[in-house]
């Protein structure tokens, strides 16, 4: 059966950025933070503020959970955050939504102007 | 700076501070230098804001609020507007209000102001006012099942 996504979106600019920087691994705040600056080369910043807000509404939708524990080498006080199969999915939704606006997009900027 | 930043913590949603305080404040101590503790700081506000006003369900209470206030000011100049085309003559004793009349379009214009329609406008707008909240609750649940059982298909 296929999923239904399109109650999640779109997605706002911050949850986006954040469900991206956990597709790859599993991240503590700080390190989505950190992770957002350098996939939008240093244009998107994140607070902390916007961070936990948009992780708690992630989370209350099924899309985030905490990572069971964080690798052995950190500091065991700081939370660990990973995707969902269920956000991955949402995300997947997300990027195929933009590509088509990206599309849409690029045939409209090339296409030559009609004269009213 | 930190100072603040730890009492604007502190005024978040208790579940809300207690999941994510101390990690913010740790996050702050990180990144003041490099993002700007002023920046940090705007941003906790933007937080505390929507905590309060979006996640919390304050927001109904605040939306019923405008309502009220909405309903009182067009109230008056309904009355400013209309009320002298409908004059109902004083009655005889000033602290007497016909509140019969008052219903029926009476304008309160003329009359002096007195307890009883002071007490009469404080029943109309708690009145109001709990109409709208306990409205807004019941249509704000219905919405909330709604979305539920949206999301619990799609999962």
């Amino acid at each position: 059966m296929t999923e239904d996504y399109t109650p999640f979106l779109p997605l706002s600019p911050a949850a986006l950025h954040i469900l991206l920087s956990l597709a790859g691994e599993d991240r503590h705040g700080y390190g989505i933070m950190q992770e957002v600056a350098r996939q939008s080369e240093g244009q998107y910043k994140l607070g902390p503020g916007t961070l936990y807000d948009n992780l708690q509404k992630l989370m209350t939708q099924g899309l985030v959970e905490a990572s069971p524990k964080p690798p052995a080498h950190d500091d065991p006080r700081r939370r660990y955050f990973r995707l969902t199969s269920f956000g991955r999915g949402v995300l997947s939704a997300e990027v195929a939504r933009l590509e088509s606006v990206i599309r849409e997009a690029r045939v409209h900027l090339r296409a030559p102007r009609r004269a009213t | 700076m930190r100072a603040c930043y730890r009492c604007l913590l502190w005024l978040h949603p208790p579940v809300f501070r207690r999941e994510y305080a101390g990690e913010m404040l740790w996050i702050f101590d990180q990144s003041a230098e490099s993002q700007g503790a002023a920046t940090l700081f705007i941003d906790g506000i933007g937080s505390l804001a929507r905590q309060w006003l979006l996640r919390s369900g304050w927001w109904k209470i605040a939306l019923a609020l405008s309502l009220a206030m909405l309903q009182i000011v067009f109230g008056g100049f309904a009355t400013m507007i209309f009320g002298h085309r409908h004059f109902v003559e004083p009655a005889q004793d000033p602290s007497i209000v016909n509140v019969a009349e008052f219903a029926h379009g009476g304008s309160i214009g003329h009359q002096p102001l007195t307890v009883g329609i002071v007490m009469y406008l404080a029943v109309f707008i708690t009145g109001g006012l709990t109409v709208m909240v306990i409205g807004l609750t019941l249509w704000m649940k219905s919405f909330a099942v709604r979305r539920r059982s949206a999301l619990r298909k799609a999962s």
